[in-house]
């Protein structure tokens, strides 16, 4: 007796994939091509692709190596927003479409582009390299192998959920303040160095930390949450940011903190405008108090949700302008409502 | 390019360790580390379970003489006895390297290294970080190069050795990113590129690239390979992917069922059921296909493993991981139907022949991981111990290397040698003459090996698998590659990878169809029981003018007497 395994296919479907092309050697400027190819209820994206490499195209190129969500090379923005093709559904996304059955594929943003769907990785390990993301052992080199660190569970669950990170860049991809700002820190390093600076085995949470706090580092964030949203390992990465920035406030004090400047600079933009007038922002100084910064990730996301003024320079107008200041204002007073129950 | 004091060909567990103990020794070398992925990316990341070290954090009584003794059990009395004593020793010391340097352990309420149970092993003595063991060990591994500055070449493929006389002068290498071939002059050459089980394609566990390079380019180059033939299967694999559905979910319960409806493994192993060891229940499960009650598919027949009657709450807690696998991968969500599955080539034992400290015969090149056969797996690796592997033996191919590399001269590559290469390369994309899909034809070379270079073998399957190999060799010659750019060419790697494979699955099919007896997983139907007396050795399988010649080399003995393997 055989038993066919169709009971598992409910269904079989022509999808079209239009892929972003662009190949430097050749082509000046990038263009869509478009696959119709047959599917089956149950492929990924990324089987897709291989499909239609093998068969209709052998000159699409893309990056793929584990094919099980572990390695992370094969994050591409589908349909708008960057994942991984590997784990990603081709029937979860058909609902997504712009265009009925049109599945829309593009290389990761806020990276070098090399060909096709393939973004050059190195600035993201330069940016690794630069803020130390690595333990920095408290143990001597020629001590090591000998005994191990006592590390509480607790400890460990700290930075358990971080080290889930696969380097896949989906994060840095979709970050606001990066499309405006190459430099800046990026969130998947800033993930790390909040992994590092929380592990009692590093030595050099100090310079670490100094490095953060300096222009382009943890205090451009918008706290827009874009990032956490992206994270395919679901990452809190925001948590992360969070803690740096308490970190730096409670290590470095507010003096010291030309950032937390920046940061109120930004909010008595936003209060005034309703957006960013970035060239101005790093002159604008002076004392700063908790609240500002606490209500600064609020300020943004919710600008962020009601998708009116995009990243600071690309800044155009910001619609709705009275209404968004009841808002902010009313969301000031939460914040700081918010604030004195954490405190309790 | 500048000449290089080492080169190391792989940027994972294996080589990583060694990068960074070579820079240890000597910090003064110039040492490069050229991967055809970023480093983070190597299929160490796979790695779940942990890797096996006899702290005694868990179970007091735990020691090395018996992480030996059940190494040199699991092996089927294949492994080095020397070898698998420096595995065991050392390994505490790595394990807590690591710790010192950064790697998540998971711990114990005594803030020790906590550690679990696993096949094979007598004690618990598996450390792990959660179930992303191979992720973390090498996430911290790179983080700790990038420390040391040790110099990446990322996404570069090496294509060969250049060879002159008895030693090697370097390497030669393509950046993927510019289609640009390069010479690496070089003192010494690690190689720690990986295993081979990709070959058998879509009954693989394996990252797409763990295509055999190293071990190709080193047979190509005159280095003997070792015990080609021992292919580790592991019983559930996703039917249409073979990515691995890991024991925990056989552990918490799950059923093996045949299209009869039956749980089969009542059979095989009365008592253990689906928990016995990792040979037989891939024997099992393949006898059920086999004899006809398996299911059918487009993709291949396959048998089930059943969640269904352990309940939501429980997969969705325990299994997360193995649930979203199953929907991602076979579209079937194992809380309401059962998981298709079947045995999938999972690990390779064979490899590059070394001593104690990582050498090859060829002067000035050290080969490391699971690319490399020391030999402390033998016939059948426990699990936990190639994590193991890849570090002990990473890291003293790295010291060995950095002591010794003054010791060679660095040849010179010339040009004439890298245009024999850039050519050969062109010649791929010329239409004139080359028409064979890459495509079809590794998938003929997994299904045969598959097939009848399996897990059941035999002499009349093992000489068709023989027959098709070379004919798939011959098909080879008259490959294209259809995309003609310089820049980021991923079907040109798909190509050169796909020759490599080719050129070892020779090896393989001939090294089985040589060793007519049953051990650890290598098992014929014809000549079922081990033969200690005719095959207790090591085959080596070495290219001369062109042919493959099969040797064969004794096996280092020990402490351990040859006794019967029995559980
Ligand atoms: C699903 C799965 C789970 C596993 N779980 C465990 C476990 O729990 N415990 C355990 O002990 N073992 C486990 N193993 C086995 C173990 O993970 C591997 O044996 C080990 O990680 C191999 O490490 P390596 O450094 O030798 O090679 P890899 O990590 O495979 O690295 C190979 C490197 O070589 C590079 N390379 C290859 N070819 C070329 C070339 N031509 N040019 C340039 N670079 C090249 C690659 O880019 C890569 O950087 C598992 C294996 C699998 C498949
Ligand atoms: S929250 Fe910060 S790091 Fe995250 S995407 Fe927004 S700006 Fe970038
Ligand atoms: S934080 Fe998440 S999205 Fe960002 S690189 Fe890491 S895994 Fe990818
Ligand atoms: S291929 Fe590894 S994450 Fe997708």
């Amino acid at each position: 007796m055989t038993v066919t395994s169709e009971q598992h296919i409910e269904g079989k479907r022509d999808v079209t994939f239009r892929v972003f092309r662009l190949n430097p050697q050749v082509d000046s400027k990038p263009y869509f091509d478009d696959y119709t190819i047959p599917v089956e209820r149950g492929i990924t994206v990324l089987r897709a692709l291989n499909y239609i490499k093998e068969n209709i195209d052998a000159s699409v190129s893309y990056r793929v190596f584990c094919q099980a969500g572990i390695c992370g090379s094969c994050g591409m923005r589908i349909n708008g927003i960057s994942k991984l093709a590997c784990t990603t559904q081709v029937w979860d996304e058909l609902p997504k479409c712009r265009e009925a059955g049109i599945i829309k594929i593009e290389p990761l943003r806020n990276l070098p582009l090399l060909k096709d769907l393939i973004v050059d990785m190195d600035p993201l390990v330069g940016k690794m390299k630069h803020y130390r993301n690595w333990v920095e052992s408290s143990m001597p080199e020629p001590e090591m192998g000998k005994k191990e660190f006592l590390v509480s569970e607790e400890e460990f669950s700290r930075y358990d959920k971080a080290t889930d990170c696969i380097l896949c860049a989906s994060c840095v991809s979709e970050c606001s303040i990066l499309r405006a700002n190459k430099e800046y820190v990026s969130p998947a390093v800033l993930l790390k160095s909040y992994r590092m600076n929380v592990d009692t085995r590093d030595s050099l949470h100090d310079v670490r930390l100094a490095e953060l706090v300096q222009d382009h580092g943890v205090w451009d964030c918008t706290h827009c949450y874009r990032c956490q949203e992206t994270c395919v390992k679901n990452i809190p990465i925001m948590e992360a940011i969070h803690g740096i920035r308490e970190d730096a406030i409670e290590c470095r004090g507010l003096k010291d903190s030309a950032g937390a400047k920046h940061a109120e600079a930004f909010m008595s933009d936003i209060e005034k405008k309703g957006k960013l007038v970035e060239a101005t922002l790093p002159f604008r100084t002076n004392g700063v108090a908790w609240t500002v910064k606490n209500l600064l990730p609020m300020a943004v996301k919710m600008i962020m949700k009601r998708r009116t003024p995009p990243p600071p320079p690309l800044v155009k107008s910001s619609k709705g302008m009275k209404q968004f200041r009841e808002e902010f204002r009313e969301m000031t007073e939460h914040v700081k409502d918010d604030h004195k129950t954490h405190n309790k | 390019m500048k000449p290089f004091d080492i080169i190391i060909v792989g940027g994972g567990g294996a080589g990583l360790y060694a990068a960074m103990e070579a820079m240890k020794t000597n910090p003064s070398l110039n040492i490069a580390v050229l991967s055809k992925v970023y480093p983070n990316r190597s299929h160490t990341s796979a790695a779940q379970g942990g890797a096996n070290a006899a702290l005694g954090n868990t179970a007091k009584d735990d020691s090395v003489e018996l992480h030996i003794f059940d190494t040199i059990k699991g092996s089927d009395y294949l492994a080095d006895q020397d070898a698998a004593e420096v595995l065991c020793t050392e390994a505490p010391k790595i394990i807590r390297e690591l710790d010192n340097m950064g790697t998540p352990w998971s711990r114990l309420d005594d803030k020790t290294i906590a550690q679990r149970p696993f096949g094979g092993a007598g004690r618990p003595r598996c450390c792990y970080c959660a179930d992303k063991t191979g992720h973390t060990i090498l996430q911290t591994l790179y983080e700790q190069c990038l420390k040391k500055g040790v110099v990446f070449f990322n996404e570069y493929l090496a294509l060969n050795l250049s060879v002159k006389g008895s030693r090697s002068k370097g390497l030669i290498a393509m950046d993927i990113k510019t289609g640009k071939i390069e010479a690496f002059t070089a003192r010494t050459v690690i190689f720690a590129t990986g295993g081979y089980a990709k070959m058998y394609w879509n009954r693989s566990s394996n990252a797409l690239g763990n295509t055999g390079d190293g071990q190709a380019i080193a047979y190509r180059a005159g280095i003997p390979l070792k015990d080609m033939e021992f292919v580790q299967f592991h019983p559930t694999g996703l039917r249409k992917s073979g990515l691995l559905v890991t024991e925990g979910a056989r552990g918490e319960g799950g059923y093996l069922v045949n299209s009869l409806g039956e749980r089969f493994m009542s059979r095989y192993a009365p008592e253990k059921m689906e928990l016995g060891p990792r040979d037989l229940v891939s024997r099992s499960i393949e006898t059920e296909i086999l004899q006809g009650r398996g299911f059918d598919s487009p993709a291949g027949k396959y048998i089930h493993l059943d969640l269904t009657h352990l309940g939501a709450d429980l997969i969705r807690q325990r299994l997360p991981q193995i649930r979203e696998m199953s929907m991602y991968f076979e579209g079937v969500d194992p809380i309401e139907e059962p998981i298709p599955v079947r045995p999938t080539a999972h690990y390779s034992m064979g490899g590059i022949d070394t001593d104690n400290q990582g050498r090859t015969v060829m002067e000035g090149v050290y080969a490391a991981g699971e690319c490399a056969c020391v030999s402390v797996h033998g016939a059948n690796r426990l699990g936990g111990n190639s994590l193991l592997d890849i570090l002990v033996f990473g890291r003293i191919a790295g010291h060995t290397a950095a002591e010794e590399a003054r010791s060679f001269e660095p040849g010179n590559i010339t040009d004439a040698e890298l245009k024999e290469h850039a050519d050969e390369i062109r010649s791929y994309m010329q239409p004139s003459g080359h028409y064979e899909r890459y495509g079809a034809l590794r998938e003929e070379l997994g299904h045969t090996l598959g097939t009848n270079v399996g897990i059941y073998r035999e002499a009349s399957l093992l000489r068709k698998g023989i027959e098709d190999i070379a004919a798939l060799r011959e098909r080879f010659k008259k490959v294209r590659v259809f995309d003609s750019s310089d820049v980021f060419n991923t079907n040109l790697l798909q190509v050169l990878e796909l020759r490599n494979m080719l050129d070892l699955s020779e090896t393989v099919a001939a090294g089985a169809y040589a060793r007519e007896e049953s051990r650890g997983s290598h098992t014929r139907t014809d000549f079922p029981t081990r033969d200690d007396g005719k095959w207790h050795k090591h085959t080596m399988a070495t290219l001369v003018d062109g042919r493959l010649e099969l040797g064969e080399k004794p096996v280092t003995m020990g402490r351990y007497e040859l006794q019967e393997r029995t559980y």
